[in-house]
């Protein structure tokens, strides 16, 4: 299953703390060696200041080697540089434990007033801001993730949005909430970072590709974990140009998660289906999985042995995937509610035990399943139990119905047009006499 | 909307013809000053191959001008004269001297033949230049002694560097007129010259060359030398001669592969001319050079490129990295615009269509095409062509109909690819126009073959339009696909007696009306027969995958127009007699009626455990289908309003719009609609590759 694995393809554009995650996933799900998963690990940590964490890694990977010096130096060299940043933060950290200054924070909006009035009160200066992002910026590469996330706020609130660090600042506080996983603010700063980048701030279409490119990648987390996340994947991915041009040019796999987004979300997936299929098809030599072949058999193919051999598939690829492992039981469900809503649109007689082939289910389940269905009145139909057949009840359009529906605005629509007309004339009879005199 | 891209720029001429033009009047003009002063001087010496040309250049201008014969020397005469009584000696030469002149003496025997003296003499050389009265094969022949007289002295390499321009130089110069070729001795001296000059240029890596290299700055004596000319502009001027050698010879003739051998010569040429560049010339300079390579590159096909898609090729590679540094670098746009297109074209020349299609659907070109010059545009309707070829081979019939309707529509190809200039009917074209497009026109070896192309359009708008028809039979509503289709098939249908078909549109017709039955063997046999594939599929490479592709559609494309046709007749129909009748494999036939079932083209379900269409009886009655039409024109008639209505919003003068104007309001608002829906719809597909969609 190795082969649908999209770590590698998705590390490039997540930050170093955020892959950690996918590789501890990984790690438990025993796709690859272990030795090399430590190795990759402890590679990743080397750039970070998670010293401890690193030597965890290397006793793990080496027990019989001792802890190497380098590494002992590093913490040294972390502790004490966190030291000095703590004392130099220190007076800074004071002014905003005061209760009245976290007051004033949560009271005021604008953070040209909060610094006036931090700059009178306290005698805060513009360069502790700078002194607080580095701090900040310490304490998350320490794997401190709230404390960063805490005075990341401070900073964004304090900063003007011109300054070459607010961007980083936002990208630190999004990527600390994530790993924090409170998945509310996250949606929050998402959305920020979002109107920051769409605002077009680099000028450089190449740059804001860039960004956009990162952006989506780090939604995934939130998208995938918040409970409105399915919505707004689709939201955003598909019905925002910008983004979908992002995802077309850069980064096709992530059609994956939007695939599983739009199949899992039932009250929107009619509509959105056939965009989906679209955006699938144009991309489709250069990025597939099961995911998107499945969508492809049902839908464009109308393979019904394909799409069903491709959801079993399916099923391996999700249960090894980070961020959809959670969705798999309403995965098969919904996957199998449209290969069946399908096949009903086209048939209208249809043996069971051939359904139930098609569904990956035993014939009685099948019976129940389709029993269910009907009895919930998604589903015209009635079982002919000598022969095992599902009838379908007939669904063609009578004439009557399709003049009815094709004349049902007309005449609200053409009262309208009168009353437009009308006012208009009401207006150009007044003004006639003004231009005739021209 | 008739109005065509080429057809908007016909009266335009291109900038560079209209410097070229001023060029031509300034020499004329020089002819007339010098007319007076220079009767003594001697002229002519024109070969025979000019002289019908000088000669009327002469009439034109001058019709009394005496025309003199002089043979030249070419082995060095010492005279005892001084150098500065050379020049005057020169000229006394005695006008009607009829037959062998001595030809003028470089040095007098005794002066020393140092720097200064082969300075001043090559600027007495060249200051004649351009006079009525200069003997323009003399003046290469004098330069040339003069090289060697330098060389022979050994006067270092950067002198003769120099005179070496000069020489090339004046090889450009021979032939005044802008419209004609030179020569071919003339042309094989040029590429000898060139070439010679890169040898000189790469022994000599430490000779400053440079445009902006002033006269006075110049340094020939000593190292650093530093020297005035371009390389590039003169390879650049000889490759747009070398064009036009190739525009001027008959493409059927011997003569032109002659002249297309020496192609392998111009390549080598701008090859040795990049890796000279490239390590010092400016970005802009590079980017010329480039894209002269790339020109010369990419009309080319590949074999192996093509069997070997993984294989990474040298031609591919080196197109791929020249473009980048173009699309990355280049300031002008023009030159990134043509290395774009010719790199689609390559791709697509090969068969790799998605590259190719998402290369042009990023450029967005065909939003500004119609603000380039003519040439550019030129090339982007053969790149269109290209690309739609390309689909067509990969089975995306509806994206090589999108490509090629455009050229197709018109029936003017021909001049749209600029392969050749068409008769008009309404306005007879003036001499320049004529000139300036024929200037435009491409080289033999580079045509499309337009039988080819529309071969392929008509058998893609057969396989669209057919079945289209078939499923709109009733319906009041339905539009041309292909207009261009719709015509063949009327003008076959005015015939008063159809024999078997002999041309390759005619076999597109009966295979159309085999289809219209569902017929597919028939219609296959027709697309499909010794000679169609004579006239048209063996023109494709591995043309048999073509044929299985056409074949295979063909198959599809009856069977749905047969269930159109036919379905009211039939109560059930069973899948596999289906499979059978068009021998298809079941699963196919069974994937093309879901799909119709779907998109609700096709009134009928699946019954599985029989394996049976059964149609569904909703064939409206006369009365019901009536009623149907009304209620759709009603409802497009309130549509219309509404759009009227937007707009006359602030619209002033809307009370004194009679009736007549409100009427073409509304045409013009259904024809918007449906322009827009069109535009609309392929745009959605990203397939939109028309950019005169909205010129009407």
């Amino acid at each position: 299953m190795a082969e649908f694995d999209l770590t590698t393809r998705m590390g490039q554009y997540l930050d170093r703390h955020l892959v950690f995650p996918l590789l501890e996933f990984l790690s438990v799900k025993e796709l690859y060696d272990e030795k090399e998963m430590l190795k990759g690990k402890l590679d990743l940590l080397s750039n970070t200041n998670m010293v401890d964490f690193a030597m965890d890694v290397h006793k793990n990977l080496y027990p019989d080697q001792d802890v190497p010096n380098s590494l002992k130096g590093k913490r040294q060299d972390v502790v004490a540089q966190l030291k000095s940043l703590q004392a130099e933060t220190e007076l800074i950290t004071k002014i905003f434990e005061d209760p009245e200054v976290v007051r004033q924070m949560q009271s005021s909006r604008d953070g040209r007033q909060l610094y006036e009035f931090l700059n009178k009160e306290h005698g805060f200066e513009a360069s502790m801001v700078d002194t607080l992002y580095t701090y900040a910026k310490f304490q998350y590469e320490c794997g401190n993730y709230s404390g960063a996330a805490e005075y990341l706020y401070f900073v964004r609130v304090l900063l003007p949005s011109t300054d070459s660090h607010f961007l980083d600042a936002m990208w630190g506080k999004l990527a600390s909430e994530i790993l924090m996983q409170n998945w509310e603010t996250a949606l929050d700063d998402l959305q920020k970072l979002k109107d920051i980048i769409d605002s077009n701030p680099f000028g450089s279409a190449l740059q804001n590709l860039q960004q956009r490119t990162w952006l989506i990648h780090w939604s995934l987390f939130v998208f995938f974990n918040h409970p409105k996340g399915r919505d707004l994947i689709i939201d955003m991915f598909i019905y925002q140009p910008l983004y979908l041009n992002a995802i077309q040019t850069t980064c096709s796999h992530i059609l994956r998660y939007l695939t599983t987004a739009v199949i899992t979300n039932k009250s929107r997936r009619r509509t959105v289906m056939k965009d989906l299929v679209k955006v699938i098809q144009q991309e489709s030599y250069k990025y597939k999985d099961p995911i998107t072949e499945f969508v492809e058999c049902l839908y464009v193919n109308f393979d019904f042995d394909g799409a069903q051999q491709k959801l079993r598939e399916c099923e391996e690829v999700l249960v090894n995937d980070f961020f959809l492992v959670a969705c798999l039981d309403d995965f098969i469900e919904n996957a199998r509610l449209l290969i069946f809503e399908t096949f009903c649109r086209i048939h209208e007689c249809i043996s069971i035990n051939m359904l139930a082939e098609k569904l990956n289910m035993t014939e009685e389940d099948a019976e129940r399943w389709i029993v269910n269905l009907i009895r919930n009145a998604r589903l015209d139909a009635k079982i002919d139990s000598k022969l095992g057949h599902v009838v379908m009840g007939a669904q063609a359009v009578s004439p009557y119905q399709q003049v009815i529906e094709k004349t049902k605005g007309l005449a609200f629509r053409s009262q309208m047009l009168a009353m437009n007309i009308e006012k208009k004339l009401g207006i150009k009879t007044g003004d006639l006499p003004q231009w005739g005199q021209e | 909307f008739t109005k065509m891209k080429a057809a908007k720029e016909e009266s335009r001429p291109s900038k560079k013809v209209t410097y070229d033009d001023d060029d031509d009047d300034d020499d004329d003009i020089d002819w007339e000053m010098s007319s007076d002063s220079s009767s003594s001087e001697s002229d002519g010496g024109e070969g025979p191959g000019t002289t019908v040309y000088t000669a009327a250049m002469f009439l034109k201008k001058q019709p009394g001008e005496e025309k003199k014969e002089k043979k030249e020397k070419k082995e060095k005469r010492v005279k005892k004269k001084r150098e500065e009584d050379e020049g005057g000696e020169w000229e006394e030469v005695t006008k009607g001297a009829p037959m062998i002149k001595e030809a003028p003496k470089m040095f007098a025997k005794d002066t020393e033949v140092n720097h200064e003296a082969v300075i001043k003499k090559l600027n007495e050389i060249i200051s004649a230049r351009g006079k009525k009265g200069t003997d323009r094969n003399e003046q290469i022949a004098l330069l040339k002694e003069l090289q060697s007289i330098s060389n022979a002295n050994n006067l270092g390499p950067a002198i003769s560097m120099k005179i070496m321009f000069h020489i090339i130089s004046a090889i450009y110069d021979y032939n005044p007129n802008i419209a004609t070729c030179m020569r071919s001795e003339m042309w094989e001296k040029c590429l000898a010259g060139v070439s010679e000059l890169l040898d000189m240029v790469e022994a000599n890596p430490d000779i400053n060359i440079g445009e902006n290299i002033l006269e006075e700055s110049e340094n020939v004596t000593t190292p650093p030398y530093r020297v005035r000319g371009c390389v590039l502009t003169i390879v650049e001027r000889m490759d747009e001669e070398f064009t036009k050698m190739l525009q001027a010879c008959d493409a059927h003739s011997t003569e032109y592969v002659d002249r297309l051998k020496d192609e392998k010569e111009v390549c080598v040429i701008l090859d040795r001319l990049q890796t000279y560049l490239v390590p010092r010339g400016t970005t802009e300079e590079i980017c010329r050079v480039y894209l002269r390579r790339i020109e010369h590159m990419y009309y080319k096909f590949d074999p192996e490129a093509y069997d070997n898609p993984k294989l990474e090729n040298k031609s591919f590679k080196d197109m791929e990295e020249m473009c980048k540094f173009i699309y990355a670098k280049d300031l002008t746009d023009r030159l990134r615009t043509r290395s774009m297109l010719c790199q689609i074209y390559h791709q697509a020349l090969h068969d790799r269509w998605y590259q190719a299609r998402d290369l042009m659907l990023m450029s967005h070109l065909q939003d500004t095409i119609q603000h380039s010059d003519v040439p550019t545009q030129i090339l982007y309707n053969r790149t269109m062509v290209q690309l739609g070829l390309c689909a067509f081979r990969k089975g995306n019939i509806r994206d090589a109909h999108n490509a090629l309707v455009d050229i197709q529509s018109g029936g003017r190809a021909k001049e749209l690819l600029a392969q050749g200039l068409l008769l008009q009917r309404q306005h007879e074209r003036t001499p320049e126009q004529e000139k300036i497009e024929k200037r435009r026109l491409l080289p033999y070896h580079m045509h499309i073959n337009l039988e080819l192309l529309e071969c392929v359009y008509l058998v893609s708008a057969m396989l669209i339009e057919v079945p289209y028809m078939a499923a709109h039979e009733m319906d009041a509503r339905r539009r041309m696909i292909s207009k261009n289709f719709h015509h063949v098939m009327r003008m076959s249908e005015r015939q008063a007696l159809t024999g078997p078909p002999e041309s390759m549109r005619e076999h597109v017709v009966a295979a159309s009306k085999a289809m219209k039955t569902g017929n597919w063997k028939e219609c296959k046999n027709y697309i499909i027969n010794e000679k169609m594939n004579a006239k048209v599929w063996e023109l494709f490479y591995k043309s048999e995958t073509v044929q299985e592709m056409v074949t295979s559609k063909i198959q599809e494309e009856s069977l749905r127009t047969y269930l159109f046709t036919y379905s009211s007749v039939y109560d059930s129909l069973s899948l596999e007699t289906l499979a059978e009748m068009f021998e298809i494999d079941q699963g196919v036939v069974h994937s093309i009626i879901s799909k119709m079932i779907i998109n609700e083209e096709l009134m009928a379900s699946l019954d599985e455990p029989t394996h049976t269409v059964v149609m569904h009886r909703t064939e409206p009655t006369r009365l019901q289908s009536l009623a149907l039409q009304l209620s759709e024109k009603v409802s497009s008639l309130v549509d219309n309003n509404e759009r009227i209505m937007e707009l006359k919003q602030g619209n002033l003068f809307f009370q004194k719009s009679g009736g007549m104007q409100d009427r073409q309001d509304r045409f013009q608002g259904n024809y918007q609609q449906n322009r827009n829906q069109n535009w609309q719809d392929r745009r959605n597909q990203r397939q939109n590759y028309s950019q005169r969609e909205r010129a009407y």
